[in-house]
């Protein structure tokens, strides 16, 4: 690394390089050096207790059961071939497609809405909305599931006062995959809705005036003022909750634990249930490490983009 | 916090010619509003209703059948008493604090200067760097706690808050300093030429312009940091044993469920006071949150 | 809110609370005399509740203080898995407790870090006899005892039936059936599951129906394995092949499964281990599968069910009568500073006197492993009301029924993972949720088996 340092230092950006060049490079070497100096503890944070555990979890899935041996790819291949995994990564991509896409959905007319109230009553609402988002989701997961259970339910309760009959919200496959969803999408729309928001409010209001003297509808002023100027945050926003969303362990193990006939098992879960409770760490540690790839590609192609629209934005 | 006091003022936007239309097509799109609003009020505050409900409600009421399950006959706040009187509420809530105030200081610490020194001053990797924090979001929880079991037994930490502090940190660091860096590139740079021209070294403007200047968006990588500590479930369950170490999210699952016997009551009373510090924080500074986030965010 | 123990609940909680301040206040006074050392422990939370747990804590801090150790005691619960979680975390970590409470299947998977205990069960077999055949299977691997097995928490899960509601809706008198003395009733002959089948129908009909999990907790899996055997339907044999496919005994009992989940709600599927017990407590069914945990809970908030709740064997299968059983095992870890004290302690929890205090405190819950304990035991005999309902709750030997382990006799590696993914519970939802036909529910199995084989 201090290697590094030395070899791009020329490189700095010329906007503080006034003509004296020793100086400079004495100074920018410097800099570099305390740069890494100021950046080492995230390194530290990062390598030590992300990067390093991630490498060692890449050996343990390349392990057999009783981690005696190196079997390469075989624990991914072995799960390839399984009807209950193949039916985890269908399950996996449902969940947090759709609750994401009902979270996005759901933020995005939530931040427009408060956006049109005026400000007093604005943060009234905005309080309101964002109480799932502060109640720790392990402990509110919990209330759900309070109210979904098949004796107290009180949804069901309310169901049959209007004469519906009660739903077994978490034993039929259906049902509970509806269940888990919705208690995501309750849990993390609020969040969508103030990165929303704030994004909203950085638009500037002379662009919705020019676009009301241009004779813009409603619709237009959407689709070519807002959302252009929302991309990135839209886009940073749906990656980190499409990552949070595929990591997510509390809602599904505390609603259902993966059941009915493993039917809810998400990645989180299944890769608890393989790997802590029947003892196959590897093959756990290969279950988590399934979705990896396709979301590292998804992120960088998401990032590169964000970095490039808002080089074009800057410049 | 601008933004805020502004947006009303959309209102005066220019009437020329369609004063008229303008005026109704803004009533119907308020109209449309509040019923949107109440629809998702309502979605999203009945599970926090019957929360309160229940944490109102004596055991045997809970356990009543024929009652109405969101109503309460005789409220009593003999669950918030006896979980402020009696077992380990309270030191689960200070640990939850302890643990929750070193991560967000620590946190910042990290993020600040990791932000600094990679939106500012760069040098080799810097560029990879900045875009591979956000990345580390990738690696999840479940895939990470296997191999930390090794290296906190490792050195001793199981089963200790400790442990805590020192791994949510991975949680919390990455966003705060993806945060930061998008702020504090946002920040002009003649200011800190003209900085570096008075003679300041990088900490003295760090401090003195680059903090100030950015301190919005240090309070929502602030608040981003606490609510992730605040609400912090698998590292805890997986790394905390003993009831005297755990910090709420664990402590009132472990201590308030005895087997079979739900103490709902209590839950929820646990619950909602747990729920009590982060609406606190998100009330008092929404506004720098939303103002912050934006900046960071948008221009990352 | 009068409990159990007829202290109110408070009061427990505050004597509790005393004495774990008194342990931590104790020890610095202890520790100058550097006697025992330290022993950190990690008992199974008890579900009949904190006397349970006081009971356990007052015979630890009693043998501590004797003993200059300085002890400390968590209660891991099995709500959620949490001591599944701690036991694989304290592998994994190579720290934690001495001694933790293993149950099942989880000696044999954790087997090299646990620490030979032949000293301590040679003792204890020769002054109480030989131990029941289900702990032995459990804890003895090859000629090693690698854990003790533990009173506290060890248990059946055999019928807790209303009396009221099984007489009024299905015609059986539970209490004739299973009096509370050493002989069979009339009808005990005819407790079998074509029996429960008809039973579990007409309280379906009359609105109470049999609540029955089926999920992957272990109340599901501990019954289903019993039925499953009951029928003689093994899906893997001790030499660990798997017998699924052609095997009619496996047939025999999905088909009888499918049958008798028509009476089942749909939501058992996704019970956990406190599901039942809460439709017994509410009033909500005429059945279910459990220790007394269910009827201790519903004497303090439910005194009118609990009143009328009768315990007695799980009925009789064509190949054999088995009623489940989950044992807990008490294992110290090989990386345990202070093995001497916790085999020590151990053996101290093992004699009949504490074991007595276990078993009063857990109103009957906990079984000893040593059949000789029984007739010295009175409180299976007194406990009430009704007077006697946990009298048939341990297995005796006019019942004939056998304890079982689910997944039994397949080997330990291949069982747990069975267990602990509720293979069983998963081809009866297939059947009965799914409507899938028999060839494919078994092919899945196999399947799945097939896969829990790998080394």
């Amino acid at each position: 690394m201090a290697d590094g340092n030395v070899l791009t230092a020329p490189g700095i950006p010329a906007a503080v390089a006034p003509p004296r060049t020793g100086r400079l490079h004495r100074l920018a070497r410097r800099r570099s050096t305390l740069a890494f100096l100021m950046t080492l503890p995230l390194l530290a944070v990062i390598g030590g207790l992300v990067a390093y555990p991630f490498f060692y979890a890449i050996y343990l899935s390349m392990l057999n059961k009783r981690m005696t041996r190196f079997v390469g790819l075989d624990n991914f291949a072995f799960l390839l071939t399984r009807e209950t995994f193949q039916y985890v990564v269908w399950q996996s991509v449902i969940f947090a497609v759709s609750a994401v896409i009902a979270k996005a959905l759901i933020g995005f007319i939530l931040a427009h809405v408060l956006h049109t109230l005026p400000a007093k009553g604005q943060r009234k609402w905005r309080g309101m909305l964002l109480v799932p988002w502060v109640i720790p989701p392990a402990i509110s997961t919990l209330a759900w599931w309070w109210l979904f259970d098949p004796t107290y339910s009180a949804i069901n309760w309310m169901l049959m006062g209007i004469g519906a009959p009660p739903v077994a919200w978490l034993g039929e496959p259906g049902w509970a995959r509806f269940a888990v969803i919705l208690v995501n999408v309750w849990y993390g729309a609020p969040f969508f809705m103030i990165m929303y928001l704030a994004a909203l409010k950085s638009v500037p209001d002379q662009l919705y005036e020019a676009a009301a003297i241009d004779g813009a509808t409603g619709w237009q002023k959407l689709r070519y003022v807002t959302v252009p100027m929302m991309r990135n945050i839209i886009a940073i926003t749906v990656l980190f909750s499409l990552i949070v969303t595929f990591a997510n362990f509390d809602i599904v193990r505390i609603l259902t634990n993966g059941g009915p006939q493993d039917r809810t098992h998400i990645f989180g879960t299944y890769a608890f249930q393989v790997g802590i409770q029947s003892g196959d760490i590897p093959l756990g540690s290969a279950v988590s490490l399934f979705m990896f790839p396709i979301l590292a590609v998804f992120a960088v192609f998401v990032l590169r983009g964000v970095t490039r629209r808002s080089k074009e934005m800057a410049g | 916090m601008s933004g805020a006091s502004l947006t009303a003022a959309g209102a005066s936007a220019p009437a020329y010619q369609k004063v008229g239309s303008i005026r109704r097509e803004r009533r119907w799109a308020l109209i449309g509003a509040y019923v949107a609003l109440a629809v998702f009020v309502v979605f999203f505050l009945t599970p926090p209703f019957h929360m309160l409900v229940t944490s109102l409600k004596s055991s045997s009421e809970i356990a009543d059948l024929a009652g109405n399950p969101w109503i309460v006959q005789s409220p009593t706040l003999e669950n918030y008493r006896d979980l402020l009187h009696e077992g380990n509420y309270l030191l689960h809530f200070r640990n939850s604090v302890i643990v929750t105030l070193v991560v967000v200081a620590i946190t910042m610490v990290i993020s600040i200067f990791a932000a600094f020194a990679l939106a500012r001053m760069r040098f080799w990797g810097s560029a990879v760097l900045a875009t591979g924090v956000f990345l580390t979001y990738l690696v999840p929880e479940t895939l990470l706690f296997i191999p930390l079991f090794q290296i906190i037994g490792g050195i001793g930490l199981y089963n200790n808050l400790l442990a805590m502090i020192l791994i949510y940190p991975t949680l919390t660091v990455p966003f705060c300093t993806w945060i930061m860096i998008g702020y504090f590139s946002s920040i002009p740079k003649e200011l800190d030429e003209a900085a570096l021209i008075d003679g300041a070294n990088h900490f003295q403007m760090l401090w003195k312009i680059f903090i100030p200047v950015a301190l919005p968006g240090i309070l929502a990588a602030t608040i981003f940091a606490f609510t992730v500590s605040w609400a912090q479930f698998l590292y805890p369950m997986a790394f905390l044993v003993s009831s005297e170490n755990m910090v709420l999210t664990v402590g009132i699952a472990s201590d308030l469920i005895r087997g079979d016997t739900f103490q709902w009551g209590k839950i929820m009373a646990g619950a909602l006071m747990a729920a009590a510090p982060p609406l606190l924080v998100y009330a008092f500074l929404m506004d720098y949150y939303i103002a912050g986030l934006t900046a960071g965010a948008t221009k990352g | 809110m009068a409990d159990i123990s007829g202290m109110t609940r408070r009061d427990v909680l505050r004597a509790g609370a005393a004495g774990i301040a008194a342990s931590t206040l104790a020890a610095p006074a202890v520790h100058g005399q550097a006697a025992g050392g330290r022993l950190a422990l990690g008992f199974w939370d008890h579900w009949v509740g904190e006397p349970a747990n006081a009971a356990m804590r007052a015979i630890v801090n009693d043998w501590a203080q004797k003993n200059r150790v300085e002890v400390t005691l968590d209660f891991i619960t099995s709500v959620g898995n949490k001591n599944l979680l701690t036991i694989a975390a304290e592998a994994q970590a190579r720290q934690g407790h001495d001694v933790l409470s293993f149950p099942t299947w989880h000696v044999h998977e954790h087997q090299r870090l646990l620490e030979p205990m032949d000293d301590v069960m040679g003792r204890l077999i020769q002054k109480y006899g030989p131990v029941n055949q289900a702990s032995e299977y459990l804890a003895k691997i090859g000629n090693t005892w690698r854990a003790v097995p533990q009173t506290a928490g060890t248990q059946y899960k055999g019928s807790a039936a209303r009396i009221d509601l099984l007489k009024q809706h299905a015609g059986i008198d539970v209490q004739a059936m299973y009096p509370a003395e050493n002989r069979l009733g009339p009808g005990a002959e005819n407790w079998n599951w074509d029996t429960f089948l008809v039973a579990a129908q007409k309280c379906k009909e009359a609105g109470y129906p049999f609540a029955l999990p089926a999920g992957t907790f272990s109340d599901a899996t501990d019954w289903i394995g019993a039925m499953f055997r009951s029928f003689g339907a093994d899906l893997v044999d001790e030499r660990g092949n798997i017998t699924i496919r052609n095997n009619d005994k496996v047939r025999q009992a999905l088909d009888y499964a499918k049958r008798l989940f028509q009476h089942i709600p749909s939501e058992m599927f996704a019970a956990d281990d406190a599901t039942n017990n809460r439709a017994l407590i509410a009033g909500r069914t005429a059945l279910i599968f459990n220790p007394p945990s269910a009827w201790a809970v519903a004497k303090r908030d439910a005194p009118e069910v609990a009143r009328n709740v009768w315990h007695f064997p799980s009925p009789a299968g064509p190949v054999s009568h088995t009623t489940p059983h989950l044992p807990y095992l008490y294992g110290v870890w090989t990386f345990s500073r202070n093995k001497s004290a916790a085999k020590a302690l151990i053996e101290h929890l093992s004699q009949i006197e504490q074991v007595q205090k276990l078993v009063d405190a857990s109103v009957g819950y906990d079984i000893p492993a040593f059949a000789s304990m029984f007739d010295d035991i009175d409180t299976w005999r007194k406990v009430e009301p009704p007077l006697g309902t946990v009298y048939n709750y341990p297995l005796r030997p006019h019942h004939k029924a056998v304890p079982n382990i689910a997944y039994a006799p397949a080997p330990a590696e291949i069982a747990v993972q069975m267990y602990t993914q509720g293979i069983q519970a998963k081809m009866i939802a297939r059947m009965v949720q799914n409507n899938e036909p028999m060839e494919r529910v078994l092919a899945w199995a196999e399947q799945e088996v097939e896969g829990f084989k790998r080394g």
